[in-house]
């Protein structure tokens, strides 16, 4: 494995009560890629972006964040809560239902981490939270609290949130399908401004257009096997299986 | 109603509320302290939780209070009525309050500690910087109601000669002959404790609320 | 000879207690059940110009001491020239301060009703008693029970208030034993389980009437 890759997923396997829901799934993200993950709704495109910051316990397999193994250590161990919670700081997670802490305003949603997790000082984080935040275009909602805003504007401090812990990999979980569709705009903007800026992400979601638009490399689940993978270029116009073809119809538009 | 007798009631009212507020700080922290354990579901121990926690809903205050200080020297104890008093009070709080922070963490929701997991808290720094305070916020309004309660048992103190405010009104009518006056400046004065927990207990509704959208 | 054997010969007095407590809880919740009903036919809007006295009645209620309450109708009311002995001042003090408390809760219960149903009683031709008899009391008692239920329980503690103006019930029977023999904690022990199992059993019966209450769609409406 080379020093450029961010992420790389080896024989993923897991199951939910019998339901096998990945199946040796093998996926490498190079540093500064971005890699879309499409698939219809129960394929297991989530379980998949979930078990790299081991929110979800794979069976099997194994998965590594910038060269460093999460979930089980070098003795082959599990791993401490502790020990995880480090390799989990080198991620950021923007999830599909927002997430903000409720009784936080929105500045310190961001800081809370870098604080608490990074040990970085108060006056350091808020100066690189006020970057962060100006960047998705939130600065001047610095001080509200997340119950004030919209769901739009939640989801972009949430992305400023995990931007906030410098980490090797974004994922974003279908951050825009709880989001009334006229403010879907301005979520996936940000995201692409980011992938301008060379940030490594990996994306579940079902905007086809925004997919074609962001990706460097397109992955298709199906039954937790990925059955097509590919450049977006091809993937959306000449895709290898009847299974994404019939897939691309049905979300056309 | 002279002055001494304006007096007594301010001391009854001050004893009433010393000896209800420290029962009321000692049982808030210790309904914390049950609910935690109850959540780590030891057995035999969470049995006895959920034994402590009938019996101390169910038995009347008066009672209890006689109980503890009547029967702690059979133990060797010698206690002050006051401390037999707290006792009694906090016991019977801290089995409510128990049961209201731990119907807040059962209502925690799974996405928040995710959200504090996949920013690398360890569960120490996600339970002290994200879930106590939210839960403290959802917890509130039902632990002031709970305060209000425990005023309003207060008065079974008087059962072991602890002179509180209710206890006062007989000190004073024993000398002016006149039960009534000391008894309604003794509600009013009641009124006015109760009044500010209630409306403590809707600032405490609102902010809830407003964590909840 | 041991405690307990001391105990099981003065069974007597423990009988008697618990007889007492269980006459004045039943009485005075009872009356106390009537009470919290007709404020809520009051509060009905059945006599409007009562509504907000007796609004500020209840609300004043809930804010006192059930013991201090005790006090005016023991030691208070012989100033207005009424004397009623520690039983009746102690049964009246009950159904009043728990009917204050029933009020409340049927009114809370009552303000979730959908307005429809008011109207169509009426577009039938129902008069205000009536629809309150048949149609919104039954509706509101077995929505409210688990709140009903609490209300019981509190009752029944409140009950022990009465042994400070020397009421001879339950618990007054452990203080005088423990006096007499110097067996506190045995005696306690006794009562707090009679206590306990009288609690238990309410709770029982209040889920029972929920399996009936669930089979009878009230849950649904």
């Amino acid at each position: 494995m080379s020093e450029a890759t961010a992420v790389s997923i080896q024989n993923l396997s897991k199951s939910f009560d019998e339901i096998e829901v990945l199946r040796d799934v093998d996926l490498m993200v190079n540093k500064g890629e971005v890699v879309t993950i499409l698939g219809s709704s129960g394929s297991g495109k989530s379980t998949l972006l979930r078990c790299i910051n081991w929110l979800e316990q794979p069976d099997r397999g194994i998965i590594k964040i910038a060269g460093q193994r999460i979930g089980v250590t070098d003795g082959g161990k599990p791993m401490s809560m502790r020990e995880l919670a480090k390799v989990r700081a080198r991620t950021g997670m923007v999830f599909q239902s927002f997430n903000l802490w409720p009784h936080l305003n929105v500045l310190h949603n961001v800081t809370e981490a870098p604080i608490h997790v990074l040990g970085k000082s108060r006056s350091e984080a808020e100066a690189y939270a006020h970057e962060l935040l100006d960047k998705v275009g939130m600065s001047h909602k610095a001080k509200a609290y997340p119950n004030t805003l919209s769901g739009g504007q939640k989801q972009r401090v949430a992305i400023a949130r995990a931007l906030a812990m410098r980490p090797e990999v974004m994922l974003f979980d279908e951050p825009t399908s709880a989001l009334d569709p006229e403010l879907v705009g301005e979520v996936l903007a940000v995201i692409k401004a980011l992938s301008a800026e060379g940030y490594t992400m990996v994306i579940v979601t079902h905007e086809m257009t925004f997919a074609r638009a962001v990706s460097d490399q397109v992955v298709f689940l199906e039954k937790g096997r990925i059955i097509e993978r590919a450049d977006p270029e091809t993937f959306f116009t000449r895709p290898d299986t009847e299974r994404v073809r019939k897939f691309l119809e049905r979300n056309e538009g | 109603m002279n002055a001494s007798a304006w007096n007594m009631l301010l001391e009854g009212a001050w004893v009433t509320l010393w000896i209800s507020g420290v029962s009321i700080a000692l049982g808030v922290v210790a309904g914390l302290l049950v609910a935690l354990v109850r959540l780590a579901k030891i057995p035999i121990i969470d049995q006895l939780l959920v034994l402590y926690i009938s019996l101390a809903r169910a038995t009347p205050l008066v009672t209890l209070t006689l109980f503890i200080f009547l029967s702690a020297p059979n133990f060797g104890i010698q206690l002050d009525r006051s401390v037999a008093g707290i006792l009694a009070l906090t016991i019977n709080t801290t089995a409510f309050n128990a049961e209201i922070w731990r119907s807040a963490f059962g209502n925690f929701s799974r996405e928040q500690r995710e959200a504090a997991m996949a920013m690398g808290m360890t569960p120490w720094v996600m339970f002290r910087r994200i879930m106590f305070p939210q839960l403290t916020i959802t917890s509130l309004p039902g632990l002031v109601n709970e305060m209000s309660f425990l005023i309003k048992g207060s008065p079974a103190i008087a059962v072991i000669g602890i002179v509180d405010l209710t206890r006062v009104t007989n000190r004073i009518s024993a000398v002016t002959y006149e039960p009534l006056p000391p008894i309604l400046v003794a509600c009013v004065l009641y009124m006015a404790i109760i009044g500010c927990l209630v409306w403590l207990q809707r600032v405490a509704e609102r902010r809830a609320n407003r964590l909840a959208e | 000879m041991s405690n307990w054997e001391i105990l099981w010969l003065e069974r007597a007095q423990f009988i008697d207690g618990f007889i007492s407590t269980l006459e004045i809880f039943g009485l005075s919740i009872s009356v106390a059940f009537v009470i919290g009903c007709g404020m809520l036919y009051m509060l009905e809007g059945a006599k409007p110009r009562l509504e907000v006295p007796l609004r500020i009645f209840v609300d004043s209620m809930r804010m006192l001491p059930f013991l201090i309450l005790v006090y005016l109708l023991y030691y208070g009311l012989p100033s207005f020239g009424i004397r009623l002995n520690a039983w009746w001042a102690g049964v009246g003090a009950l159904a009043v301060y728990h009917g204050c408390y029933f009020a409340e809760i049927f009114r809370g219960v009552r303000q979730t009703f959908s307005p429809g149903q008011v109207e169509a009683a009426r577009a039938c031709g129902f008069n205000t008693g009536k629809m309150f008899l048949r149609l919104i009391l039954p509706q509101i008692i077995m929505r409210a029970r688990p709140l009903i239920g609490n209300q019981l329980i509190y009752a029944l503690k409140d009950t022990a208030f009465l042994v400070i103006i020397t009421v001879r019930e339950l618990t007054a029977a452990a203080n005088s034993l423990s006096g007499t023999y110097f067996i506190p904690t045995e005696a306690f022990v006794v009562v707090i389980g009679c206590y306990w199992l009288v609690s238990m059993s309410m709770e029982l019966i209040i889920k029972q009437c929920g399996r009936f209450s669930a089979k009878r769609g009230f849950d649904n409406v």
